[in-house]
């Protein structure tokens, strides 16, 4: 029967298996530490003191330059919330002297840092990017886990927006992002989009677009760099490009322009802040919309009804949402009774793509829908000869006139097609008979609506037209 | 003649550090076996183990430092867990930027955490691997029952703590897990609901709501997923681990094939003991007879070695191991951290840990019996264990012998063409929804692909069970084909699952958002 050697150390591979595994968390530990000290900050703060030496002139500036200590810096504001430990690296931030110096050493450009010191407002309030990280990469954050990465230069206007009143900055170092606010308020952003309550509902609203992360955005077809700005860039050059479904039309913008308003919309957000950062011309701004001014029409045009009416005297076909967009000025709706169109522009056209814009609807106050209507009906001709049947007529008969004359262009029983729904409740409250009738009788000029009822009454008949009024009334 | 006080108390002063060695140590550094015996009796955490212990207790190839692993896991877990309480605050303002002070500007911050993190990832698949040594060389039978089952309670604690802490860092990725870990808890919802009677009781409901303290996951989730994680359930495992530890005692250390005490068995190899020399000034007399045939009563020479120094030395070069293994990985791998939670963005696919997401492909198939219904089956399949098979002679030997290692082999074919052919099936074809939109859901909750699975695995075991004429067979069948099933479930949903719980080969082809 075999006895082990009681002399044999049983424990021999376990002692070898300890060794080597110490030596292993040793050598780690080491690493650690070696990582801990010696950090990417320290690396430049010690080249800032020599730069500070090599720039200091006098016996007491470099004393100064000598007792520069190497420690973490932050910028803390609790009020915007922000810890920045930018600071540790661009540490000659507002120094002057360090103008001409390379990254991270340079001041700031511009005279930026006078009115809003760092001390006061931090760094990432304006630039963005994890002001929490201490190495560059992390700093920026584009390609990390955080929702806000380092706005490009190009940009970084976006977050004067903030605090300011964006058209005010206009020649006052803003002017990429006065460029983006006007360009909204002109190119008729607000028939579709919402902002501050006042727009249409085809579009989402913007007030927080400035705050959107990644994350919220489609990038099935983003081609470059997967950041919120790129996205915007890209759906300005060609929205359908980016979301196929969009019902956006292609804005047209130079590059210049796409910049303006990327900018312009990196800089919504319905955050607040304390009120001791709220410049002045942001105050006068609020005032401006709580305490409005006289309506400006032709304004207001622009901005609610250009981009789809364009200039409202041609009804037209429309390729993106792939429908008929009607006539809104010119003098066939001079046979319009008297508050048809205040009625369809306040309310808005069920079954087409047409919102209400009343107060609570698109954000309108009574006085501009009243100056808007004003301007449309501007130019108008003066009616000269109304007509409505006096008796009912005969619906089934009016259908079979409706399918000859009609359904060609507004769809089967008034559903619309490549002229508008009649078959919509706000429609048949605010049309009396005599404008349906009229404006059958007369066509609308400018439009593809032709006059049925040529002079010498030939086309329909007075009674055609009475039947095909009943049935046009028993739409619904 | 007594020294003046002053004289004393400087002398003493002067021998206080030797008097403090023998006060610790007696009579220093122990020298023979005596003094180590002695040593370890007077020794809290040396005493927790047996003085002597088998000499086939210290074998790789049997324990394969499985334990021993998960147990310096749980001490790193407790010590880089009280580093990392000392910055972190519990608050969902305050939660995710402390972790980023921990990873950026705490010295040595970064990799506590990441240290941590594998730590638990470590901890949670020795625990599982351990229990698949103890099951496959029949450890769970008598005298170890009840050892099995605190072993299994264990498990589940080591889930649950690894659980809580997901949410912590209150970033995307914990809050969605914690969302979706929030949604099985309220899975017995999809009964009531079939039923119609979630108005009355809502079973689910209230599980959900007990767990986060509110209806969705906020402050009170993260302040109760915090008291979870840090005291109670540290806790609870820290008893009943002392708990386990000591039963290893009770049941007369952990399970070996009884022919290596057996003198005439060819496995009979006994060592020779050290020579016994009795303490100066003592005697020695038999305090008390301990039942059962361990610790080798009647076998002599014994075929034990002293656990001071050997067992010793095994476990610290385990435990120096596990500690190098979770430095390197957490030198060179950082623990995620994604965006600040964000209850408007939704993480798609939101998935839970990985140890829950063969729960989570079950919960694809049926919300109840993926969270509960098939989760309480195995436990207590588990738990009965001891108690169906009770008693061989094949404890302590690997698979039972050839005939468990073919079985095993089997059932890992068997296993893994069930499952991969039935994933396969409902990847592909779809489930009773997609062929009749109308079917009630209470024969889905029964027929799914889960329970599917569960009935195949079950009529596999009795197969077994009857076709080998051994209770012992059929539980390894059982085991393995349930432990395919969990490793191929967990992949599939790992790698496989993307957007919306859609199939997908890899994570390239996912659509980006």
């Amino acid at each position: 029967m075999p006895i082990d050697n009681p002399d044999q150390d049983i424990s021999r591979g376990m002692k070898w298996l300890m060794l080597v595994s110490s030596l292993v968390v040793l050598a780690l530990l080491v690493g650690v530490i070696k990582s801990n000290v010696f950090t990417e900050w320290r690396a430049h703060q010690k080249e800032y003191r020599k730069l500070l030496l090599a720039k200091a002139e006098d016996e007491a500036s470099r004393e100064s330059a000598k007792s520069f200590d190497v420690r973490m810096q932050q910028a803390v504001v609790p009020e915007l919330k922000a810890t920045d430990r930018c600071i540790s690296c661009h540490t000659g931030i507002d120094d002057p002297r360090m103008a001409d110096e390379k990254q991270p050493y340079r001041t700031h450009s511009g005279t930026l840092l006078e009115d809003h010191p760092v001390g006061k407002f931090g760094c990432t309030v304006c630039h963005r990017g994890q002001g929490l990280a201490v190495t560059n990469e992390e700093a920026k954050a584009v390609h990390a886990y955080w929702d806000y990465p380092m706005l490009p230069d190009n940009l970084t206007q976006a977050s004067c927006g903030l605090c300011h009143d964006p058209k005010s900055l206009k020649g006052r170092g803003g002017n990429v992002l006065a460029r983006g606010a006007e360009l909204f308020e002109t190119r008729g952003c607000r028939s579709c989009h919402k902002l501050g309550g006042r727009g249409g509902a085809l579009g989402i609203a913007l007030d927080n677009e400035g705050r959107k992360v990644i994350h919220q955005l489609v990038l099935t077809d983003l081609k470059g760099e997967h950041t919120v700005w790129n996205w915007l860039v890209e759906h300005f050059r060609d929205p359908q490009a980016i979301v196929p479904t969009s019902l956006m039309r292609n804005p047209t913008l130079t590059e210049p322009e796409i910049e303006a308003l990327t900018t312009y919309m990196l800089s919504l957000t319905t955050q607040t802040f304390p009120n001791e950062y709220i410049a002045s011309d942001k105050v006068e701004q609020k005032y401006a919309e709580i305490y409005p001014q006289k309506p400006d029409a032709e304004k207001l045009y622009a901005q609610f009804c250009y981009s789809c009416h364009e200039s409202g005297t041609y009804g037209r076909w429309d390729k993106v949402s792939k429908r008929f967009i009607p006539a809104i000025r010119g003098s066939g709706l001079a046979v319009s009774p008297a508050g048809f169109l205040e009625k369809q522009v306040r309310l808005g056209r069920e079954g087409t793509q047409m919102p209400g814009w009343h107060q609570q609807a698109g954000g309108l106050r009574d006085a501009e829908i009243t100056a808007l209507v004003a301007y449309l009906r501007a130019g108008n001709q003066p009616v000269t000869e109304m007509w409505a049947p006096k008796s009912a007529g005969d619906i089934s008969r009016g259908q079979g006139l409706y399918a000859q004359n009609c359904q060609g262009c507004h769809g089967a029983a008034g559903k619309g097609g490549i002229a508008p729904v009649l078959a919509s409740p706000s429609f048949q409250q605010a049309a009396s008979d005599a404008f349906i009738v009229t404006t059958v009788r007369n066509g609308r000029p400018d439009t593809a609506m032709p006059a049925f009822q040529r002079p010498g009454k030939t086309g329909l008949s007075d009674k055609d037209l009475t039947d095909l009024l009943a049935y046009v009334r028993s739409m619904k | 003649m007594q020294k003046p006080a002053l004289a004393q108390f400087v002398e003493n002063l002067k021998s206080t550090p030797g008097e403090l060695r023998r006060a610790l140590l007696k009579n220093g550094l122990p020298k023979s076996e005596r003094e180590r015996s002695h040593m370890s009796f007077h020794n809290f955490f040396l005493h927790m183990q047996s003085v002597k212990v088998h000499k086939h207790s210290l074998r790789w190839s049997y324990t394969l430092g499985l334990g021993i692993i998960a147990t310096a896991s749980f001490i790193i877990l407790l010590v880089t867990g009280i580093l990392l309480m000392v910055y972190y605050k519990p608050s969902t303002d305050l939660a995710y930027s402390s972790i980023k002070d921990i990873n950026y500007v705490v010295f040595g911050g970064r990799i506590t955490r990441n240290v941590h993190r594998w730590a638990a990832h470590i901890m949670v698949i020795a625990v599982l691997l351990h229990m698949a040594r103890v099951f496959f060389t029949g450890s769970y039978r008598r005298p170890h029952e009840v050892n099995w089952l605190i072993g299994l309670g264990l498990l589940v604690v080591t889930l649950a703590l690894s659980f809580t802490g997901y949410i912590l860092p209150w970033d995307q990725l914990g809050y969605w897990a914690a969302t979706i870990g929030a949604n099985i808890a309220q899975s017995p919802r999809e009964i009531t609901d079939a039923l119609g009677i979630t108005h009355i009781i809502d079973i689910g409901g209230l599980q959900k709501e007990l767990l986060l303290g509110a209806s969705f996951v906020d402050e009170d989730a993260l302040l109760r997923f915090y008291m979870l994680h840090c005291i109670f359930l540290p806790l609870l495992l820290t008893v009943l681990m002392g708990v386990h530890f000591w039963r290893i005692r009770k049941d007369g250390g952990i399970s070996r094939p009884e022919s290596l005490d057996r003198p005439g068995s060819p496995d009979y190899k006994p060592v020779r003991p050290g020579v016994f020399q009795p303490g100066p000034g003592k005697t020695y007399g038999l305090m008390a007879v301990v039942k059962g045939t361990r610790p080798t009563v009647g076998s002599a020479p014994e075929n034990t070695v002293m656990a001071l120094p050997h067992l010793l030395y095994a476990e610290a070069a385990v435990f120096m191991l596990t500690t190098a293994i979770v430095l390197v990985l957490g030198f060179y791998l950082n623990a995620p951290l994604k965006e600040l939670a964000n209850p408007v963005v939704p993480e798609n696919p939101a998935k839970a840990p990985w140890y829950f997401l063969g729960l989570q492909e079950l919960v694809s198939y049926s919300a109840f019996m993926g969270g509960i219904g098939i989760p309480t089956i195995v436990v207590i399949s588990l738990a009965l264990l001891p108690f169906l098979d009770r008693k061989g002679s094949d404890t302590g030997i690997w698979f039972g012998g050839a005939a468990g290692r073919k079985v095993f082999w089997q059932s890992i074919a068997f296993g893994t063409a069930v499952t991969v052919g039935l994933l396969i099936f409902t990847i592909t074809q779809g489930w009773l929804r997609n062929w009749f939109p109308n079917v009630h859901q209470l024969v889905i909750v029964v027929f799914n692909p889960g329970t599917v699975l569960v009935v195949l695995y079950a009529w596999w075991s009795i197969f077994n069970l009857k076709r080998h004429n051994s209770i012992r067979m059929g539980a390894i069948a059982m085991f393995t084909v349930f432990l395919v099933g969990f490793i191929l479930l967990t992949y599939v949903a790992a790698i496989h699952r993307g957007p919306n719980w859609e199939f997908y080969w890899s994570h390239s082809q996912w659509p980006p958002h």
